[in-house]
């Protein structure tokens, strides 16, 4: 199990910090910054900047999101934002709606 | 929107040892606290302040357990129970509030029930 993990029904205004992996079921607002993995579920909606070293997406994300790995986006996924990050992955069904910078 | 049909539905929500939250947390779940958070704390659901954790702001919640820090005012609608080793400093509100040998408590108690004299209740200070 994650280390870090907002959970569904479970509302988190403020800067987040972390060393671990965070995952994300709930509503986040403001800002997260993780050294490992995000994981924004199905049904979460973040309203965020996220520096994490690898994001995955399910859920729904509005804000510029930067990971020093990887982002994917599975079906579903919903990001209004840039994103920044050496690797990217679009999936069939997933919603992107921004700038890309691979160059890293 | 659809909501998930995760398994994880009523799961813990927790925040773990390197994690730093400043700002507030809201909720109808249950959250354990394994690391720091400055800002207010309003769940529905019960609060566990673990061993090491600390939260600076007040806390209101179904019921709490506290082994860590918190500096603030604690108020649960059911019980608080403050164990071995904790800090508090702020008021504690309960319908019952238990505080175990080896904690540190600063602050008023309020409580629906008569301490014992022990704790400082009738008749003590």
């Amino acid at each position: 199990m994650a280390s870090t993990v907002i959970s569904q029904g479970i509302t988190i205004e403020g800067e987040l910090t972390t060393e671990d992996d965070v995952v994300i079921e709930g509503t986040l607002r403001g800002k997260l910054v993780s050294k490992d993995t995000v994981k924004v579920e199905t049904g979460a909606v973040v309203e965020a900047d996220i520096a994490a070293s690898s994001l995955s997406v399910g859920g729904q994300i509005t804000g510029n999101v930067t990971a020093t790995d990887r982002v994917d986006l599975m079906a579903g996924a919903r990001l209004i934002g840039d994103v920044k990050a050496a690797r990217l992955t679009i999936a069939d069904g997933a919603s992107f709606k921004g700038n890309v910078d691979m160059d890293v | 929107m659809a909501r998930s049909s995760s398994t994880s539905h009523g799961e813990t929500a927790v925040l773990g040892k390197g994690t730093h939250l400043r700002g507030r947390i809201a909720g109808d779940g249950d959250l354990r606290v394994e690391g720091t958070v400055s800002g207010d704390v309003a769940l529905k659901g019960h609060l566990t302040v673990d061993d090491g954790a600390e939260i600076t702001a007040d806390v209101q919640a179904r019921s709490v357990v506290v082994a860590g820090a918190v500096e603030g005012d604690i108020s649960a609608v059911e019980a608080v129970a403050i164990r071995s080793g904790a800090r508090v400093s702020g008021a504690i509100r309960g319908a019952s509030i238990s505080i175990e040998e080896g904690a540190t408590v600063n602050g008023r108690i309020d409580a629906d029930f008569e301490l014992p004299p022990e704790l400082g209740g009738k008749g003590g200070r």
